[in-house]
């Protein structure tokens, strides 16, 4: 069980409305990590820092350290942090080109690849790991922006994986989604903790019951609790946790 | 006073903001009606590709056409670069602080010196201070600068019509700053910043008091071969022609203007077609 | 590598966003330079005040004066044409015309902006101004009058645009509400409307201002370009800019005529400086709204 991120007294402020407040928390290699919790709890501006998303924001602040592996992330160049933690945005965000130039679009920029024969291999590795291969393979060069939602989310995340990243951050990411859409982004989301480590931001309770190790509860960004995920979701040590998974609010 | 009811009151407004209308447009239509009608007949092929004779009065506008036409190519060649590089200055690096603020304060200021003042400026900066002379590249540097805020402007436009959050996804992903504009978001401003560089085209083709003591001479016995060399322009022409040569054909005069006057709709107009089609393949 | 480019890169587009604040820096500056020089040789109050420009008479008399009566009467004669009906047209284009053809009033309007300026002076040269001598029975039609009318066209596209963009942006909840009071339609336009978008129309006004006073040739070709003060706007008159425009050809390049020239630029800098100033203020005001 080793750490791959290790936060430490991590408070965010946006203009002075501080929405974290002095965090500590933790997230074990190759596990994947659900954060639940209500509007405002803090979670998506935790995710946003993992890979410093937010320092995009003027109005952002940020007191505490986060380790990558020991490294701060904070010290580290931006390009290289993101490259080693991945995002997934709530809305999928294809880029306006093919489905093939959107796979190989970070690692041309990044220098990973520069032989056509490598190129092609990394496209199909990438849609094979995140399980759109089969319904793509006939139609690489038509654009990313006429597949269904589900497709796309599917394609940002093997966007992903082309870098090959250490830490994969999933923000809402089937919001948008129909039931069977959600259905095959957990299912590569599980296929996934193999090899990188995944940290999830949900609203929906049950999602971080089906694919959580361990899950984690905000609220008015403090960490209420966290434990393995069946442990939380059976006997809560807290109240406010018991409230929350139940419906009670939120 | 007689008091209206209501209704007659509005029929009467509304009949008197359609007069203002037909008044704000009858002198385009009688301006553009009236060249193309005199000048028609001018237009013959001769007249486009020879030079001028008999001090102006027979003879073509060739090397008007030709001195416009290099002016115009170089000063958007200097423009355009700028002026995209600002934009992206001010769009994707910064957002409000005191120097972007002072940036903005200086394009509007541009924006509203007049072209005559522009003329002042490149004599004292281009023809005399850094000894270009009378010349096309004094007068392109002139019109660069006087075109520089309206690029700007349509630029800052063009790149914040593309998404934000392609922008987020490019980063997100270890791509540079600069890689995700070159790459992402320039591509897709790209429609945009080409319909305003085609309009900016056609605006300073018709400009003539930049140039006035910058590039236009009276007249030049050959065709221009170098950016150093004194031109006449098409405005310029025209200006002489309708103003400063006693007994000259009217002819001659229309046909100049009709040529200036084509030149400039048709590229306004190549820009029109450019934003229907490119609103048609949006990608997004 | 990467990270050399973009640093390379960043600095250039650093320096391209810089440049404009440079180019006002260097205008205001030779304008200065020369205008300065001209002030400390003539006298700035002669310079204002003075009744006559004749820069060939012996002293050369460099008096703005008339320079100033013309231009401000050019500019103030184009107002009084151009405000009502431009704010008239931006109103019948954004709230009233039919959508069929509300697109192609606003091309024909905008494409006056896209006739160069030459263009039009020429024009009104062979038809509006034998026009006004004939109708007004006076020896020339090369007047102030003629001038306003033309500039007023030519400040209309920018009118038009910008009120109609204000009036456009009003929102429709304060519609409405004077709708559902059982106001009529114009009743609305008139009350709410127009007084809701009035700082983007007074931004638009201030635009046209700006465009008149800057514009060069049309009204060289137009106003008669008598440089003294006339008695009323059926006489020539002679602008700032015209006067640029016309004389700089003859100076000698450095002598007293030529940093004279620039001197009157450097008032025109200042004057545009300023309209365009007030301008933007009313323009982010009615952005905020």
């Amino acid at each position: 069980m080793v750490d791959k991120i290790k936060v430490e007294n991590l408070s965010c402020c946006y203009n002075k409305k501080c929405v974290l407040d002095s965090l500590n928390i933790n997230v074990i290699q190759n596990e994947i990590l659900s954060i639940i919790g209500p509007a405002n709890s803090g979670k998506t501006t935790f995710l946003r820092t993992l890979n410093r998303m937010n320092d995009l924001d003027v109005t952002y602040l940020r007191k505490g350290e986060v380790y990558l592996d020991n490294d701060n992330i904070f010290n580290m160049n931006m390009e290289n942090l993101r490259k080693r933690v991945g995002m997934l945005f709530a809305m999928p965000i294809p880029l306006p080109m093919s489905i093939y130039e959107n796979i190989i679009y970070a690692p041309k920029r990044l220098g990973l690849i520069l032989k056509k024969s490598e190129q092609d291999a990394i496209v199909e590795q990438a849609l094979r790991d995140a399980s759109l291969w089969n319904e793509v393979k006939d139609r690489l060069d038509s654009s990313a922006m006429k597949m269904s939602g589900g497709q796309q989310q599917r394609l940002c995340i093997a966007r992903i994986l082309a870098i090959n990243p250490e830490v994969i951050l999933f923000d809402e990411p089937c919001s948008g989604l129909d039931p069977i859409s959600t259905a095959k982004v957990e299912e590569s989301m599980i296929e996934l903790k193999q090899k990188y480590t995944i940290v999830l931001v949900t609203n929906n309770v049950k999602q971080a019951s089906r694919v959580g190790d361990r899950t984690a509860f905000f609220l008015m960004g403090n960490l209420i609790e966290i434990d393995k995920t069946d442990k939380l979701f059976i006997s809560p040590k807290e109240r406010q946790t018991e409230d929350y998974i139940t419906g009670r609010f939120g | 006073m007689i008091k209206l009811s209501p209704k007659l009151s509005q029929k009467l407004s509304y009949s008197i903001l359609f007069l203002a209308t037909i008044l704000a447009i009858v002198p385009v239509v009688v301006i553009i009606f009236t060249i193309i009608k005199n000048g028609a007949s001018a237009i013959t092929w001769d007249f486009l590709t020879s030079m001028p004779k008999d001090g102006m009065r027979t003879g073509g506008i060739l090397p008007a056409v030709l001195g416009t036409f290099s002016i115009v190519t170089c000063a958007i060649s200097i423009t355009l670069p700028i002026g995209v590089f600002a934009a992206i200055y001010l769009n994707e690096y910064t957002r409000n602080n005191l120097l972007t603020r002072i940036i903005k304060l200086a394009i509007v200021n541009l924006a509203g010196v007049p072209s005559v003042v522009y003329g002042l400026f490149g004599l004292g900066i281009f023809v005399m201070f850094l000894k270009l002379g009378v010349s096309v590249i004094a007068g392109a540097l002139t019109l660069s600068i006087m075109e520089l805020p309206v690029i700007i402007t349509t630029a800052r436009g063009a790149l914040n019509s593309v998404p934000y959050s392609f922008r987020e996804a490019s980063l997100s992903l270890g791509v540079s700053r600069w890689q995700t504009i070159r790459h992402i978001v320039l591509p897709n401003a790209l429609p945009g910043i080409l319909t305003g560089t085609i309009l900016s085209i056609a605006r300073i083709s018709g400009e003539t008091a930049p140039i006035l003591f910058t590039a236009s001479v009276f007249y030049v016995p050959h065709l221009p071969h170098s950016i150093f060399d004194q031109v006449m322009t098409l405005p310029y022409h025209l200006y002489i022609v309708s103003t400063q040569i006693p007994n000259m054909p009217k002819k001659i005069i229309f046909g100049t203007a009709l040529v200036l006057l084509i030149m400039v709709l048709t590229i306004s107009f190549m820009a029109i077609i450019a934003r229907i089609y490119f609103r048609k393949h949006r990608k997004w | 590598m990467r990270k050399i480019i973009d640093t390379v890169i960043e600095t250039v587009i650093f320096i391209c966003a810089i440049l404009s604040i440079i180019f006002v820096v260097l205008i205001f500056g030779f304008l200065f330079k020369e205008g300065f020089a001209f002030f400390k040789d003539f006298g700035i109050t002669k310079f204002i005040t003075g009744k006559f420009w004749n820069p060939s008479s012996n002293p050369a008399l460099f008096g703005i004066l008339p320079l100033i009566v013309g231009s401000t009467l050019v500019t103030v004669g184009a107002c009084v044409i151009a405000v009502p009906i431009g704010v008239m047209t931006a109103l019948y284009i954004s709230e009233i015309a039919p959508k069929g053809i509300r697109d192609i009033l606003k091309s024909l309007v905008e494409l006056m902006a896209a006739i160069p300026s030459v263009v039009i002076g020429f024009v009104g040269m062979i038809t509006l101004v034998p026009f006004v001598r004939i109708f007004f029975n006076i020896p020339t039609g090369l007047t102030a009058f003629s001038g306003s009318i033309m500039l007023a066209f030519m400040a209309m596209p920018t009118i038009v645009t910008i009120s109609e963009d204000a009036i456009r942006s009003v929102p429709w909840h304060y519609k409405e509400g004077a709708f559902a009071l059982g106001a009529t339609k114009w009743q609305t336009i008139r009350r709410i409307v127009l007084k809701a978008a009035m700082p983007g129309i007074i931004a638009a006004i201030m635009l046209g201002i700006g465009r008149v006073i800057g514009e060069t040739m049309a009204v060289m070709m137009i106003t008669g370009n008598a440089a003294h003060i006339p008695d009323s706007i059926f006489e020539p008159v002679r602008t700032m800019t015209a006067t640029i425009a016309a004389e700089m050809g003859e100076t000698v390049r450095g002598d007293m005529h030529y940093k004279a020239l620039f001197a009157i630029g450097l008032v025109l800098f200042v004057i545009t400086f300023i309209v365009n100033f007030i301008a933007d203020l009313f323009l982010g005001k009615s952005k905020n709204k």
